[in-house]
């Protein structure tokens, strides 16, 4: 924390001429009366024309610089510091790697500022989830600290590669803490990635902030360590809650999920299918009878590559043929369209979409319906996509069929091997038979 | 009761008061829902909350006490009042303006300052009765004053606009359940500074408060809609906060109750620092082998359950200070009961009574033995599950150590007969941080200006103005206030002819008869008052009948003032009719009139109104008795009884 983290213009200027840092306990004088309390942070986007002070009651209030007359202060604040139990740690428990990527898993509150600080440290996590210590021995890293939104391919890269390294040296499960924002694509992204993993790793985040003792945080994290030891499975799984409760757990297949609400704890979807199990308080409830075993991790390796050079375009009515021309005139190599219903474009875009085809770019169909297949075959405006070029993508998700895309690209030589590799189904991203929501065979 | 043996005066009493009220507005502070009662309760999620850990890995005593209860949280809800706002599974929208305005204006009629940049905080409350685990509050105006009558005065400490929690609806081993409709009603908090006052000034302050808010016309009424929360502290001891106070007529009992409570503890407390000046201590044990059967009915009952086990808390030198009450009704032993209440066990058995409860001589003995302890010793047993009990034991554990601190600091609620019970302990003040998904609230100056310029008509003015223009005595005009129906009163009084003292007796002293009657106020609402007072205009019955035309109605049995009357029978008597009932009367009692002359009268006026049934008007049966004993032929004064 800054000296006067988040003041500017005004009232930053008023803070400097008083001399005065952030957590000093002082009194300014407002119209001819003292307010006493501890000079607060503020947060981007706050004007620069008030002062906050947290009062003894803990309140805060913002106190215009115009009105105030005299700052003084009347102590020192100590800068405000986080010291952590010493976690006990167990060495008849196996080891679970988290991997921090940005999104908050858990935080820790300085009430006597109010600022919010990120924990993510094995001893951080143990003294705030003191059960962890008793499911496994945990070895966090931060290996990113990116927004979820910002996001990039070469991030899932790096992500994969650090999943790779802790197998390596001999992790029971992964854990991959991540902003929920993307983490559909995410997770498909380290499923492709990392096809063929010999053990477990799970991709978690929370819905409602981890600073908050409501926070979904916690059980997210700990379900997703209990399976990473107990799961019996290989491969990668999105471990978010199934419902409004604390109880229950659902564990997405990585390239069939998808972030289906705002805001919401059960937010996370298995489209097409149900989920592969559910993690409860009694243990793993496996659905999916065919979840590929643990194996040995020496043979494993990574393909952590992933190129950009790809767009999803989401076809709407009206839509111009400017906005297609525009992104294939920038060098793409690829295109996944969300067409309507069963996977149509209007007319003119489709002569677009032959252009592009027949100068060397893939193009490919999903359908922005989420549920369902596309079929190209039964209208006309199907059969002239069909002979422009354009291949169906049956039941991907659009955002899986993205992230594969970006990796097929890289891992193959030719345009050709390219559109082989999409119609092949890789890691569970495609289901050859349909059934209603939540039904199965 | 003698707790009043105790003198208050010289106490140094302190009591803190704040008050919350709901606000009248049509939505909740962060949502759209329309605040309102449920009874349906179709839908519902479980959670549970964790302490959030705050710097030098610190976590508030009150948050780990609440989570190592290690119950779950049920909420059910009904979407007709409740959203996923509510559910703690959507962001709060935008602060409602409404409560923020009234709020604001009731901080300028208490003459506080108003925060230029209103901050919305989380205070973390994690007893389940908030979905997120945190209230969300805010200061909108600091400072101000209250006058409380006789001159007296008491200073505002803040004005805060905040959510109402969940509806508790009952909890057992496993899990507290709550109804989400009153969850993010709004509230204005009202933190009095400490009141230096007797419980009774303590309560004319509350009083007051309430009428101030309800002079805007914009705050909820009804049982519930107001809370008040004491802090209460005495020479030589700690502040104690008592919560949820939901009746003013009870402050100055729970004030009573909780200073001699206090008074009490730190009796015992100097007996214990007096027997042991380096402190009490004391040890846990499981004592379930040595009592394998006890004697004790209570402990057989427990022990006969799957997994039950009996621990011993014991603490040196305690032995008859458990049972010792300095007070009639406090005693430390009752104390270390509520600890165990309140963590879902029926209570504890303390050897101060183990003769009481059954254990015998020889077991007594046999603990004594196990725990390594003398006759100086006092030894407390709590059974039941093993992990329920066990944490039980070490909460009693830690609360006899700290019997020679006298006042501990913790948060009790009222009970309803005006005394206090343990909840938790206090939480520390740091426990509130920026409610991040609510930016800041720059409230304007011309805002302010605004709501300056609508204050409203003080309460104490218009009780003088009704009181004036009504000739209400001062007391009427103050319970015409109180009640609400002040402007129906002033409705009715333009609209009849009847005394405007008749009217506000109507409309004030009969639906508070009814109501100790068992009769809701709910079902006397100003329609059925109007109709009543109306109804007694046209002369459809007497002024003594009309409790019993209100009651008639208030239960329901009758729909309206005509079907009432006939029901009950006392449609108005006419002169003729009154006139041979009072001669009737006067005649049976010549004798009388003749030997007491005028103090006769009031005999007379009793058997005439009980002959008339309420069927006829007081003032023109008295005043025909009157005229009819002096027709009889009033005798001289002084005669008769005087020899």
């Amino acid at each position: 924390m800054g000296d006067l983290e988040g003041y500017r213009g005004q009232s930053l200027t008023a803070l400097e001429a008083a001399g005065v840092s952030i957590g000093d306990f002082l009194s300014l004088e407002v119209d001819g009366q003292s307010v006493m309390g501890t000079l607060a942070p503020r947060y981007a986007h706050d004007d620069d024309s008030h002062i906050v002070i947290k009062l003894k009651s803990g309140y805060n209030v913002g106190l215009s610089v115009a009105k105030v007359t005299k700052v003084s202060r009347l102590a020192k604040g100590e800068r405000p510091s986080f010291t952590s139990s010493n976690p006990k740690t167990r060495g008849d428990l196996l080891e679970v790697a988290i991997l921090g990527t940005g999104g908050t898993i858990a935080s820790r509150v300085e009430y006597r500022t109010g600022a919010v600080q990120p924990a993510i440290s094995s001893e951080d996590l143990y003294s705030l989830i003191p059960e962890l210590s008793d499911i496994a021995r945990i070895r966090t890293e931060v290996i990113l600290t990116v927004a979820s939104e910002d996001l990039e391919p070469e991030h899932w890269g790096k992500m994969a590669e650090k999943v790779a390294e802790r197998v390596a040296e001999g992790a029971r499960g992964v854990v991959v803490t991540t902003g929920t924002d993307v983490m559909g694509y995410t997770s498909a992204a380290l499923a492709f990635a990392l096809q063929g993993v010999p053990v477990p790793v799970f991709v978690v985040g929370s819905q409602r902030s981890s600073d908050r003792p409501s926070s979904d945080a916690y059980l997210n994290l700990i379900g997703a360590v209990t399976l990473a030891v107990a799961a019996e499975f290989a491969g990668v799984y999105l471990v978010m809650h199934a419902d409004s409760s604390d109880e229950l757990l659902a564990i997405h297949r990585a390239t069939r999920v998808r972030k289906n609400h705002a805001s919401a704890r059960d937010a996370f979807e298995s489209i097409g299918i149900p989920p592969e199990g559910y993690w409860t308080r009694k243990g793993p409830e496996l659905i999916s009878k065919s979840l590929p075993p643990r194996a040995r991790a020496e043979k494993f390796v990574p393909k952590p590559l992933f190129d950009p050079n790809v767009a999803l375009v989401k076809f709407y009515p009206s839509m111009p043929t400017s906005l297609l021309e525009a992104q294939l005139a920038s060098g793409l190599k690829g295109l996944i369209i969300e067409g309507t219903g069963l996977g149509h474009v209007n007319r003119k875009n489709i002569a677009v979409i032959q252009r592009f085809i027949a100068g060397g770019g893939l193009a490919f169909m999903t359908s922005q319906c989420i549920w369902g297949r596309v079929d190209l075959n039964v209208y006309a405006n199907g059969r002239d996509l069909l002979q422009a070029g354009v291949v169906p993508l049956e039941d991907m998700l659009a955002e899986t069929a993205l992230v594969k895309l970006m990796w097929t690209i890289s891992n193959t030589a030719s345009a050709k091997e390219a559109e082989g590799l999409m119609r092949k189904n890789l890691a569970g991203e495609v289901t050859e038979r349909s059934f209603p929501s939540g039904q199965t065979a | 009761m003698s707790v009043n043996a105790l003198d208050l005066s010289k106490c140094d009493l302190k009591v803190g008061i704040e008050v919350h009220q709901q606000l009248a507005t049509g939505t909740k502070l962060f949502c759209s829902c329309p605040p309102m009662k449920s009874e349906e309760l179709p839908l519902s999620f479980e959670r549970r909350l964790r302490p959030s850990q705050s710097e030098l890995g610190r976590i508030d005593a009150a948050a780990v006490f609440e989570f190592n209860k290690g119950r779950v949280n049920l909420y059910r809800w009904n979407p007709e009042s409740s959203c996923l706002v509510d559910a703690d599974e959507e962001p709060p929208h935008p602060i409602s303006a409404a409560a923020l305005e009234t709020v604001i204006l009731i901080s300028e009629i208490l003459g506080a300052r108003i925060i230029d940049e209103i901050h919305v905080m989380r205070k973390i409350v994690i007893d389940g009765s908030n979905t997120t685990g945190f209230q969300r509050t805010a200061v909108v105006g600091l400072g101000g004053s209250l006058a409380y009558g006789d001159g007296k005065s008491v200073g505002v400490q803040s004005t805060t606009v905040e959510e109402d929690a969940a509806r508790a609806l009952g909890e057992d081993a496993r899990a507290r359940q709550y109804a989400l409709d009153r969850l993010g009603v709004p509230l204005v908090e009202i933190a009095l500074e400490p009141i230096p006052d007797s419980p009774e000034g303590v309560e004319r302050a509350a009083l007051q408060l309430g009428r101030a808010l309800r002079s805007t016309g914009r705050v909820a009424r009804g049982l519930g809609t107001i809370r008040q929360d004491l802090n209460v502290s005495v020479k030589g001891g700690e502040v104690v906060e008592v919560k949820g106070v939901q009746k003013l007529n009870l402050i100055a009992k729970v004030v009573r109750y909780e200073a001699t409570r206090q008074m009490g503890l730190l009796q015992v407390a100097a007996e214990a620092k007096n027997r042991s000046p380096n402190g009490v201590s004391s040890r846990v044990k499981d004592v379930t082998e040595t009592l394998k059967t006890p004697a004790s009915p209570v402990l057989k009952k427990v022990v006969q359950r799957d997994g039950a086990r009996i621990f011993c808390a014991s603490a040196d030198a305690l032995a008859g200070l458990l049972g010792f009450e300095p007070y009639p009704g406090i005693r430390v032993g009752k104390e270390l009961g509520e600890i165990a209440r309140t963590n879902g066990l029926g209570g504890v058995i303390h050897s101060d009574e183990f003769r009481k409860q059954g254990v015998t001589e020889a077991e007594d003995s046999a603990l004594r033995a196990q725990m390594g302890v003398g006759k100086d010793a006092a030894l407390v047993l709590v059974a039941g599950e093993e992990g329920r009990a066990s944490t039980v034991a070490v909460l009693v554990k830690e609360r006899l150590e700290a019997v020679p601190r006298g006042v501990l600091r913790e948060t009790r609620a009222a009970t309803e007969d005006g005394e206090t019970r343990f909840l938790r302990p206090r939480p520390g003040a740091a426990r509130m941080y920026p409610e991040t998904d609510i930016p800041d609230i720059v409230v304007s100056p011309e805002l302010v200006a605004r709501m300056g310029l609508s204050l409203p008509v003080p309460w104490e003015q218009k009780v003088r103005s009704y009181s004036e223009k009504y000739s209400l005595s001062g007391e009427m005009a103050v319970q015409l206030y109180d009640s609400d129906k002040a402007d129906l009163f002033e409705n009715l009084a333009a609209k009849s002819k009847l005394d405007s003292s008749v009217i506000a007796s109507i409309l004030v002293e009969l639906p508070a008869r009814l109501a100790r009657e068992g009769v809701e106020e709910m079902s006397i609402d100003g329609s059925l008052l109007s109709s009543v007072v109306l109804g007694l205009d046209r002369g459809l019955f007497a002024k003594e009948g009309a409790y019993d035309v209100l009651r008639t109605l208030g239960k329901g049995e009758v729909k309206t003032v005509e079907d009432a009357v006939s029901r009950l029978g006392i449609a108005s008597m006419d002169d003729v009719e009154v006139e041979r009932i009072v001669s009737e009367v006067v005649e049976r009692n010549h004798t009388l009139v003749a030997e007491r002359g005028e103090r006769a009268f009031s005999v007379l006026m009793g058997e005439a109104m009980k002959l008339a049934r309420g069927k006829a008007d007081g003032g023109k049966v008295s005043a025909m008795i009157r005229r009819k004993m002096q027709e009889a032929g009033s005798p001289k004064q002084g005669d008769g009884g005087s020899a």
